[in-house]
């Protein structure tokens, strides 16, 4: 099983399929590896040799964030939004949307499985 | 959507003037603003503006991490108290 980033290993699917298995590789960023190894986006990820696997990696090396440094920088970037005490960052502390959305409903994403409240409209009791 | 960059970052002339004078003191006392769009640039950083949030005016200390923020991102407009009580009814309304 071919291994790129760490510990991402899907085997079966189109090479450009499986790239995106890895955190911050998107339908994008794969267009973009490939092309620039030459690599047929249609090939399917376990044809290719090391050397092609090679190229894909220092790509993914030189010139793209991915899993755990990506996600640190996240955390990093919420983090000073929390410290300079931002409305963006009381939403993340709150765990409620940042960017405006209603909260009257949905939002659960963010607020995680309903909770039901008695008395409100349309639960009875 | 974003703004425009050919037009720069928004920031309200009176009060960059007002900051622009009173970085020549040495004293600095709060500026009261009412321009919450404002956005905070590097010369705002180190003065503590009160900024309106409809009802009082609170203050806001600048320092290097806010820039690029506004004003109104740090002076919050709603408060909320929590939800009701079941035990204790209506009593525990949002009264600010």
């Amino acid at each position: 099983m071919p291994r790129i980033a760490g510990v991402d290993i899907p085997e079966k699917k189109k090479i450009i399929v499986s790239l995106q298995y890895v955190h911050g590789i998107g339908q994008k960023v794969a267009t973009d590896i490939l092309g620039k190894c030459g690599i047929d986006p249609d090939r399917r990820a376990h044809t290719l040799n090391d050397q092609e696997l090679a190229a894909i990696a220092a790509e993914i090396d030189e010139s793209h964030l991915v899993e755990g440094a990506l996600r640190r920088q996240v955390q990093t970037q919420i983090q000073r939004l929390k410290e300079i005490h931002s409305y963006r960052g009381d939403r993340h502390r709150k765990g409620l949307p940042a960017r405006g959305q209603r909260t009257r409903t949905n939002s659960r994403t963010r607020k995680g499985r309903k909770k039901t409240v008695a008395g409100k409209k349309g639960v009875k009791g | 959507m974003s703004r425009s960059l050919k037009k720069g970052p928004f920031v309200d002339e009176k009060l960059y003037r007002k900051v622009e004078k009173a970085s020549g003191s040495t004293k600095r006392t709060a500026i009261k603003t009412w321009s919450r769009a404002c956005t905070i640039v590097p010369e705002f950083v180190g003065f503590t503006f009160q900024v309106h949030n409809g009802r009082k005016f609170i203050d806001v200390y600048c320092t290097e991490d806010m820039v690029g923020h506004k004003l109104g991102e740090f002076s919050l407009t709603k408060t909320f108290k929590g939800h009701t009580n079941k035990k204790e009814g209506i009593a525990e309304g949002s009264k600010g």
